[in-house]
């Protein structure tokens, strides 16, 4: 016989109540893992789409920019020594070492156009690539097919009498990003005319974007290659959009690799949005760990009640033994061995059970149905959670009872 | 460690022991004894006699290092028990005392062989050892062949002697008794008596409290209490 055979014993004995503390820690454990497991996969899902939504890094030529004062008036600065960026350049973007870490790279050209009498910006662009990178944009009408096909902005589609105001039924539009959800689309419009000469030629107008409020809406998208023939400027590009996927990566670096690969390029990472990012992951993750917080401490409020409960109800029993010879520490120790194994069992029960929450829970809070992953580390975090939680919310408990005077103890009964 | 003290040398001293509960918001002070001065020799069985609220339990606790004497100090085997650390004094009681309570308290979820052993669960000593000593002492109070069961498995008396066994299986030098047959049938309170006599006849030092005068006629010495002081 040792002090733990009759921490188990007493297990035995009070199995209701070692299965009440043991769902109780379960159900703390179970809900902090789910909440944890739930929003890491989410942090991973919002992270990859903020990722996807729009780029981060942009390259333009390298240039070198003279701005002229003139007898105190300040004139138009002067841009001289332009490097160009080419076809290949976009390409050469995922030749760097982290490759992996780029989800989209989007090569423009930018030039203006004469458009009905009016000067237009018109954008060559790999639709693919773009429609990707711009899941914000809705889109009346059908994405470009061939190379006549345009897209064309909101701003320039009213200015060209392309479009007409109408009600919600009668708008046919395309979301490009996924499901498309009528309730979303704010701009209410019809194309009423399809045809467009562009720069002398005819166009099909295959799509207007609705309004955006950005510079698109002032824009005319047509294929790369048939702008940069238009525009005369074959194998031409203005800029490169790059969108990295850098949740967790050092974008800094990105940027120098690309730099690196690009010595024509000036690379600049868009720093607003990539701290918009990471605020958005980190409110989640503030988020969860508060709930967890809340219900852990909760649990650990409970196991705290039920052991004082528990100490007042084994009075007698701990003062015989006091009694008979054992020490404060003995008594500490055979009540911390029984907490410890309930609180392994809940911690081990908990993360069991909070896995398997999340993994239910998962499909109804992620959207593009993230894959669930399964955390071994949690389950070592989640034991060892369990274990701190049950000691130091006994503890009080535990040295109390170790301190009951043993005649009043036994005079208890 | 243990000091063997000679016959006529006391063994347990009592000396100028005083007991006041101070009192706290619902109750006055009450003194429970007062300048008690008792000498017992080892191998000596000692019976304390008292009406109820004489004091007789709170002397017994005293002696058997669990409850502070207001004043006066009490010296067992030439050791003073209350100037000995807490820790120190759960170590004396496993070393020096053998403790029968009038209700028992055995552990209703351990059987009677780890009733018997549950004071050495502390000890550094094989569990093989273990066993055979607890073996040994339920052979002792005739429990031998009741070692598997629980303490609700057994009759009243059994439930007292299996109490006593499980105060001797350390081999302590003085047993200390509260009215072990006071929840017992004549009968049953007979044979536990019996086994406290067997002990003494073994020079195991005895330390009752009883109501019983059939029991204090069988002991060496009766020492009577009234109020708190010896009369």
């Amino acid at each position: 016989m040792r002090i733990s055979t009759i921490a188990f014993a007493n297990l035995k004995r009070r199995k209701g109540k070692a299965v009440f503390l043991t769902i109780g820690i379960a159900i703390g454990i179970g809900t902090a893992v789910a909440l944890l497991s739930l929003s890491s996969s989410i942090k991973e899902e919002i992270g990859s789409q903020l990722d996807r939504f729009g780029a981060n890094i942009i390259v333009v030529p390298q240039s070198n920019n003279l701005s002229l004062d003139y007898g105190g008036l300040s004139v138009s600065s002067v841009s001289f020594d332009v490097k160009q960026l080419k076809n290949e350049d976009a390409k050469n973007v995922l030749d760097i070492p982290f490759r992996n870490r780029i989800s989209n790279v989007s090569p423009k050209l930018l030039g203006a156009v004469a458009v009905e009498g009016r000067d237009v910006l018109l954008a060559g662009v790999d639709f693919e690539s773009e429609l990707t990178l711009k899941r914000w944009w809705h889109i009346a009408g059908r994405k470009p097919e061939n190379e006549q096909d345009l897209l064309v902005g909101y701003e320039v589609a009213r200015a060209l009498s392309l479009i007409e105001s109408t009600t919600p039924a009668t708008a046919q539009h395309v979301s490009h990003g996924g499901s498309h959800d009528p309730a979303e689309d704010k701009s209410q419009f019809k194309i009423i005319r399809d045809q467009l000469k562009v720069a002398g030629k005819d166009h099909n107008v295959a799509g207007v974007i609705s309004q955006t409020g950005g510079p698109e809406d002032q824009m005319i998208f047509g294929s790369l290659a048939h702008v940069q023939s238009l525009l005369n400027k074959p194998d031409q590009l203005s800029l490169i959009e790059v969108s990295a996927l850098c949740k967790d990566c050092p974008i800094g670096d990105i940027v120098a690799q690309i730099s690196e690969r690009l010595p024509q390029a000036k690379v600049s990472a868009i720093q607003q949005s990539v701290r918009a990012r990471s605020e958005t992951v980190e409110r989640l993750t503030r988020f969860s760990g508060a709930v967890a917080a809340v219900v852990l401490a909760i649990g650990a409020l409970m196991i705290f009640t039920t052991m004082m409960g528990s100490v007042i109800e084994r009075t007698k029993e701990i003062g015989v033994l006091r009694a008979i010879g054992f020490r404060r520490t003995h008594i500490i120790k055979g009540l911390m061995i029984e907490v410890a194994v309930i609180s392994v069992l809940g911690g081990v029960l908990g993360w069991g059970a909070g896995m398997l929450a999340s993994w239910f829970a998962l499909p109804y809070f992620a959207e593009t149905g993230v894959a669930f992953e399964f955390q071994p580390l949690l389950a070592i975090v989640a034991v060892a959670a369990g274990l701190i939680i049950g000691t130091v919310s006994s503890f009080y408990p535990i040295v109390r009872a170790s301190r009951l005077d043993p005649s009043e103890a036994v005079r208890y009964v | 460690m243990r000091l063997c003290a000679k016959l006529t040398m006391s063994f347990v001293t009592i000396e100028k022991v005083t007991k006041v509960y101070e009192a706290d918001g619902e109750s006055a002070a009450v003194k429970v004894l007062s300048d008690v001065n008792i000498e017992i020799v080892e191998g000596e069985f000692v019976c304390l006699m008292g009406p109820s609220g004489s004091g007789k339990s709170t002397l017994l606790t005293i002696v058997g290092a669990m409850n502070h004497p207001t004043t006066g100090r009490v010296l067992v085997d030439e050791i003073d028990v209350y100037g000995l650390a807490d820790e120190r004094r759960a170590d004396f009681r496993r070393e020096y005392l053998g403790f029968v309570f009038q209700q028992h308290h055995l552990m209703p979820y351990l059987n009677s062989l780890e009733n018997a052993m549950l004071p050495l669960a502390t000890a550094s000593m094989s569990t093989k050892e273990k066993r055979e000593r607890a073996m040994n002492v339920l052979d002792k109070v005739g429990l031998a062949d009741k070692a598997s069961r629980l303490p609700n498995q057994l009759s009243g008396g059994e439930q007292g002697r299996l109490a006593i066994a499980r105060a001797i299986v350390n081999e302590p030098p003085l047993i200390l008794a509260d009215e072990p047959t006071g929840s017992l049938d004549t009968k049953t309170g007979h044979e536990v008596m019996e086994v406290f006599l067997k002990l003494n006849a073994q020079r195991q030092t005895v330390f009752m409290v009883t109501h019983n005068p059939e029991n204090s006629a069988l002991a060496h010495r009766i020492i009577n209490i009234v109020d708190g002081r010896i009369a």
